[in-house]
């Protein structure tokens, strides 16, 4: 009898499994038809400009926090990381655009040594990401107001307005970065051996160790990865809000999180997609547009995002 | 010899090893403060703190009883926020339900926290979603009712933050009191020592006889209740319901439970250290600020120590 109800059970998590592979894609359709239904401008050419520059940021730190979650792994530093590297970029005062790939190149340095130091704390002394990640969080904060006083100073050059907010050809240039960052961690992840590495690590990191794999290694390049990501994201991130403050991201680890839940990463590590989680920051993003385009408070972002967040980890953890 | 001696010791007293690392830190900034400012070592000072960190240390007790089942809270800023404002705006509309509205307070917040272990128990999702989800959710709603500082409260009441008896502070004392009874709860009644169980391992605690669910719903409804608790502290400290209160205290509260030597992903601590991580913090603060060292550094120092305190004891096995 309680074979038959397993086997049943069995059966619908199957069907249900089915099912979480399309809700993603199915409550994206469902977000964008309601949205047109009441409000026939959503659709407008010039919104979903507006939408795509606004994820891209986003959509940015949620390619890397999908690593780090396969990796069963957590990384709350992002934000601040963003907001560092935003600080950091000012720091030049540079004028000339030339500057720019310099900039990038110290950033990205400089977010590689952050993942390190994190990857590096969770592997060798085993400390909880959470924990890891949130004194990161602090310890950058800490540092960056301590540099500006607490009130930036210095100035971008002009090139970053184009990167942040400038489109070519009527798409967001901040879209196409994503979409070139997009390509390559999709290739690493789900093309790649490497890519096969990190989701052994994340299902099983002491069986990953026993077929030859140095789980440390990879779970601390996840998270060098979450962290490049990241400064990036803030780079292009101050590009589009065009002045730089200490807070610039603020939030964005945890909407990261959300993203990376919404678009079906688990948790506890080694599933899900890097197109889940770049649909899960499309999603979170439209839902708040949605409420700016319905005239409905700014706050109600707040509570439909909890409501969402609930509902749909919800409907996840059951297709387990 | 000595080494057998001594580890009786530790058993004979219970010490976490790691509860060692609290104790140490504890006495250098103790000492370094006797040493460096001549305000420091005072009775007037130490009350003062003792009085500072209630709030902190009301917030603390909550995360500590989840972490133990192995759960975290992320929305006790919430909480403690939706509770400031729920009291002050209700107490300024019906001045006479001042007494009522303290138990109605508690109330709230323990209906919240229940919530919140019911969400995670019936649907599985971790429980660090459903609290960010929830407190989405709560800060929302606050911030629809209000941008700004509202309600106020009877002057008398400000007694339960400041008000001393034999110079001792009564919201120091209620904290004490509060650590107390949860300590003996713990450690001597049934119901507490199974919060151990459950953390441990909720699917052994629960073939063992043991409810797991409903020591996870408990844990859950005291963190929100002593949220709510800190809700009133801060409302008989400040005479209104401020609606970005509880912010900074969701991430302040985890950082005590840690240097106390619990472990995310529960089973194992005890409640004093807690307490020894509240007092640390605060004594820490207060030190730095005799010394005039910027809240940027204090940060930095913060953040360093969280590092310290869980990288030097390394914990083998679960993580969060």
């Amino acid at each position: 009898m309680s074979e038959v109800a397993a086997n049943l059970s069995e059966g619908t998590s199957k069907t249900v499994k089915q099912l979480g592979r399309f809700i993603v894609p199915l409550s994206l359709m469902l977000l964008v038809g309601t949205a047109t239904l009441l409000q026939p401008s959503f659709l407008s050419v010039n919104n979903v400009q507006d939408i795509l520059t606004q994820a891209a940021p986003l959509a940015l730190v949620v390619l890397g926090q999908a690593f780090v979650i396969l990796v069963r792994g957590l990384d709350l530093s992002v934000a601040s990381l963003m907001a560092s590297a935003a600080v950091l970029a000012t720091a030049f005062n540079a004028t000339s655009d030339a500057m720019i790939p310099v900039i990038f190149l110290i950033t990205i340095a400089a977010s590689a040594g952050v993942g390190l130091i994190n990857g590096l704390l969770v592997t060798k002394r085993n400390v909880s990401p959470f924990l890891a990640t949130l004194a990161m969080m602090i310890v950058l904060q800490g540092i960056r107001f301590y540099y500006t006083q607490g009130a930036p100073s210095g100035s971008l050059p002009e090139g970053f307005r184009i990167l942040g907010a400038g489109r070519i050809a009527g798409i967001p240039v901040n879209m196409l970065v994503f979409f070139f960052f997009f390509c390559i961690l999709g290739w690493l992840l789900h093309k790649s051996s490497f890519g096969r590495k990190i989701y052994i690590t994340g299902g099983n990191p002491k069986s990953a160790n026993l077929v030859g794999i140095q789980a440390d290694r990879v779970t601390i390049v996840c998270y060098v990865i979450c962290s490049v990501m990241a400064g990036i994201a803030g780079l292009f991130l101050v590009g589009f809000v065009g002045t730089v403050d200490n807070w610039v991201g603020r939030g964005y680890e945890l909407d990261a999180i959300v993203a990376c839940v919404l678009g079906g990463i688990m948790l506890t590590g080694g599933k899900g997609t890097l197109w889940g989680a770049a649909t899960g920051a499309l999603i979170l993003t439209l839902i708040f547009n949605i409420v700016i385009i319905l005239g409905l408070p700014v706050q109600a972002q707040l509570i439909i995002k909890g409501i969402i967040i609930i509902f749909v980890a919800g409907l996840f953890s059951r297709s387990i | 010899m000595t080494y057998s001696k001594s580890r009786y010791l530790v058993r004979r007293l219970q010490l976490d090893p790691s509860l060692i690392i609290v104790i140490l830190l504890l006495s250098i900034v103790v000492i370094s403060g006797f040493v460096l400012s001549d305000r420091f070592g005072t009775m007037r000072n130490f009350m003062n703190v003792l009085e500072q960190s209630s709030g902190l240390g009301f917030a603390s007790i909550g995360q500590a009883m989840v972490v133990i089942v192995g759960g975290i809270d992320l929305s006790i800023g919430a909480v403690v926020t939706a509770s400031t404002i729920f009291m002050a705006a209700v107490v300024d509309l019906h001045p006479g339900l001042m007494i009522p509205m303290i138990f109605g307070t508690l109330l709230f917040g323990a209906m919240i926290g229940f919530c919140n272990g019911y969400i995670a128990m019936k649907t599985g999702v971790h429980p660090l979603i459903v609290t960010l989800g929830t407190a989405s959710i709560l800060n929302g709603s606050v911030l629809i009712y209000t941008l700004q500082p509202t309600g106020g409260v009877p002057y008398w009441f400000e007694e339960f933050a400041y008000g001393r008896i034999w110079n001792v502070p009564i919201s120091g004392l209620v904290m004490l009191s509060c650590f107390a009874l949860i300590w003996l709860f713990l450690r001597y009644f049934q119901t507490g020592r199974a919060f151990y169980a459950v953390g441990g391992s909720p699917e052994a605690a629960r073939l063992s006889g043991i409810q797991s669910n409903r020591v996870i719903l408990l844990a859950y409804s005291a963190s929100g209740f002593f949220a709510a608790l800190a809700g009133v502290y801060f409302v008989s400290r400040t005479g209104v319901g401020d609606p970005r209160i509880g912010d900074p205290i969701t991430l302040a509260s985890i950082t005590p439970v840690i240097l106390g030597g619990l472990i995310l992903g529960g089973g194992k601590g005890n409640i004093l250290g807690v307490l020894l991580g509240v007092i640390l913090i605060s004594l820490l603060s207060n030190l730095l600020n005799y010394m005039n060292i910027s809240t940027f550094v204090q940060w930095v120092i913060q953040g360093v120590i969280i590092i310290i305190a869980v990288s030097v004891y390394v914990h083998k096995g679960k993580k969060l």
